[in-house]
């Protein structure tokens, strides 16, 4: 494989690394930044020559747990990987799986999923920043980020009942039917959070001290970001223009007019600068999803008429959806499924392998930050020590997610 | 030669006898309400996010829920912090380093489980890769929850801080690390 710049520099530095004036810092897993994480970073002077991530503090072996639980049991544990945008990595399992029973999403309930998935997604981001402002100590990013990012979490809570474990989509639809009011609460939010991105530019992107810590900082090329398989925004801050929402077919994206927002210079204050530009194209979304959302049920067809007459009508009073008995033990057929969705970090892979008993035999998750933890051992290299966090912040790497 | 002090004899060794001189002091009623209420607003946790309800424990001591305003403030180094949070799940390679960062904190210490995980695995029960942290450290306060909201996060913080006005806790006594793992 032809090697690029960046592989070149890297074996460059790494012959310094036999000498002596090399030292080792280990960073973590208890410290200031997000933690659950330990870096062993070699110096030479306060030039890094080489990164180590250590990972594996947050193993808690669910594709493993997930071989002992029944299907719809999974749903719960997988949302536990990526607490903070649980509807995205949940959804890719469930379309997996309801490729594997072979069953149509009814329209209104694909809706309700892009919904929450865009919201979701801001407020992933909105998390992703506040930790890149606390990194390079810039508390005033992330004391904004996490308060704006409860407005988010208001709205899913209103959807769904629960402030970040929401379990809203199941095989065959969503949980929970749109509240009264949503519509005008979720407007809000939308005009409140577009007046605050202007201050955030003012505050923290256009900030000459902030500028000066991220500009040219860990500068991902196209060709490197392809050949080392990145996704999600770091990919897209690197010019390509590759997302999980336009080359899959899920959720109503392909009803919706939206563009992948892509910028050219790969560096750590476009990758940040790029979450700001998804967060007006989710809040857009969300604007035309309220428009658009069909009216029907919430569940597929074949599911309801599992369910007694009687709790059918209490489920079209209340708008929430009761499990039918056969959720208790779904047998999918004998065979494979998987599927792909984008979450606020990437994409999200899913891979079910099914024996058709009430348990999966395999399932396989590869998530996107395992990918971009690539990045975390690339792009530091030959950069100053004081870079490091500033890099670790724009990389937006969530270890939990990671590990599983 | 037996000192007026309730009879506490301080004989021998003059670094033993002043520790326990100084022990005897804090002990005294108006001395230990005082050293009781200043312990009480200044719980500092330190930065070790362990598992997923650090979202939440975040989420606590930003500007919705406020923590801070009990006397309550994340900070970076062991050394300077007197209360461990294990939020959520404890894994075997995270247990390691959440004993070494307990033993580096100074007396008095707390710990608080938060989450159903932290209490006896929750959703995870049945995996191998975790520990129970409740076989590990002397635990104050437990908070219920998959994740425990961050207004369960400030009662925490209030019911540990009523337990140390009341004097409820025993100065460096227990306060070791117990177990192999």
């Amino acid at each position: 494989m032809e090697q690029s710049s960046l592989t070149f520099r890297y074996k460059e530095l790494e012959r310094a690394w036999d000498g002596e004036k090399v030292y080792e810092v280990f960073i973590g897993p208890q410290h200031p930044a997000s933690g659950h994480m330990r870096f062993i970073v070699r110096l030479d002077g306060d030039i890094i020559v080489n990164v180590e991530p250590d990972i594996g503090y947050v193993h808690r072996t669910m594709e493993k747990l997930a071989e002992t639980k029944e299907y719809i049991k999974s749903i719960p544990l997988f949302e536990r990987a990526t607490i903070i945008d649980s509807n995205n990595i949940t959804l890719g399992y469930v379309r997996a799986l309801e490729k594997l029973l072979g069953i149509e999403v009814p329209p209104r309930a694909r809706y309700l999923r892009t919904l929450l998935s865009e919201i979701n997604r801001i407020a992933s981001h909105l998390y992703g920043l506040g930790l890149a402002g606390i990194f390079i100590n810039h508390s005033t990013m992330f004391m904004w980020g996490f308060g704006d990012r409860e407005i988010w979490l208001q709205l899913a809570e209103e959807l769904t009942g629960a402030r970040l474990t929401h379990t809203y989509s199941i095989p065959g639809g969503v949980r929970s039917d749109l509240p009264q009011d949503f519509k005008d609460r979720a407007l809000k939010a939308i005009r409140y959070m577009e007046r605050r991105l202007k201050d955030y530019m003012k505050i923290f992107f256009n900030n000459p001290v902030t500028v000066a810590r991220y500009k040219d900082i860990g500068i991902l090329k196209k060709e490197d970001a392809k050949r080392l398989g990145i996704v999600g925004p770091n990919l897209r801050a690197s010019g390509v223009r590759y997302d999980a929402r336009l080359v899959e077919d899920y959720g109503a994206y392909r009803e919706i007019d939206f563009e992948v927002p892509v910028r050219e210079e790969g560096d750590a204050l476009s990758r940040l600068l790029l979450r700001i530009d998804e967060i007006k194209i989710s809040m857009d979304i969300i604007r035309q999803v309220l428009e658009k959302i069909p009216d029907g049920p919430i569940l597929a067809e074949k599911y309801l008429r599992l369910i007694p007459p009687k709790l059918r009508k209490t489920m079209e009073e209340t708008g929430r959806v009761k499990f039918p008995g056969l959720f208790a033990s779904l047998r999918p057929p004998p065979g494979e499924a998987t599927a792909r969705v984008e979450m606020g970090h990437g994409e999200v892979f899913y891979h079910i392998i099914s024996d058709g008993s009430p348990k999966p035999y395999r399932v396989r998750i590869v998530t996107p930050s395992f990918r971009n933890l690539l990045l975390l051992r690339y792009l530091p290299v030959g950069h100053r020590f004081m870079d490091f966090p500033a890099i670790y912040g724009s990389v937006d790497y969530f270890p939990p997610e990671a590990d599983r | 030669m037996v000192c007026p002090l309730m009879g506490i004899v301080l004989v021998g060794n003059l670094e033993e006898s002043a520790r326990k001189a100084s022990r005897w002091f804090l002990e005294k009623p108006p001395i230990r309400n005082l050293r009781d209420w200043a312990i009480s607003f200044s719980l500092w946790p330190v930065h070790f996010t362990t598992s997923c309800c650090g979202a939440e424990f975040a989420a606590a001591s930003c500007p919705r829920f406020d923590a801070e305003r009990f006397g309550f403030l994340p900070f970076l180094s062991p050394r300077q912090t007197n209360l461990l949070l294990i939020e959520g799940t404890l894994t075997r390679k995270m247990a390691e380093a959440a004993k070494i960062v307990y033993q580096q904190m100074p007396e008095p210490k707390f710990v608080i489980l938060m989450g159903v995980c932290a209490l006896d695995g929750g959703i995870f029960h049945n995996s191998y890769n975790i520990v129970r942290p409740h076989e590990l450290f002397p635990v104050d306060v437990f908070i219920p929850g998959c994740p425990p909201r961050p207004e369960a996060v400030a009662r925490s913080i209030i019911m540990l801080q009523r337990k140390v006005r009341n004097s409820k806790y025993i100065w460096g006594d227990g306060h070791e690390p117990k177990g192999e793992d």
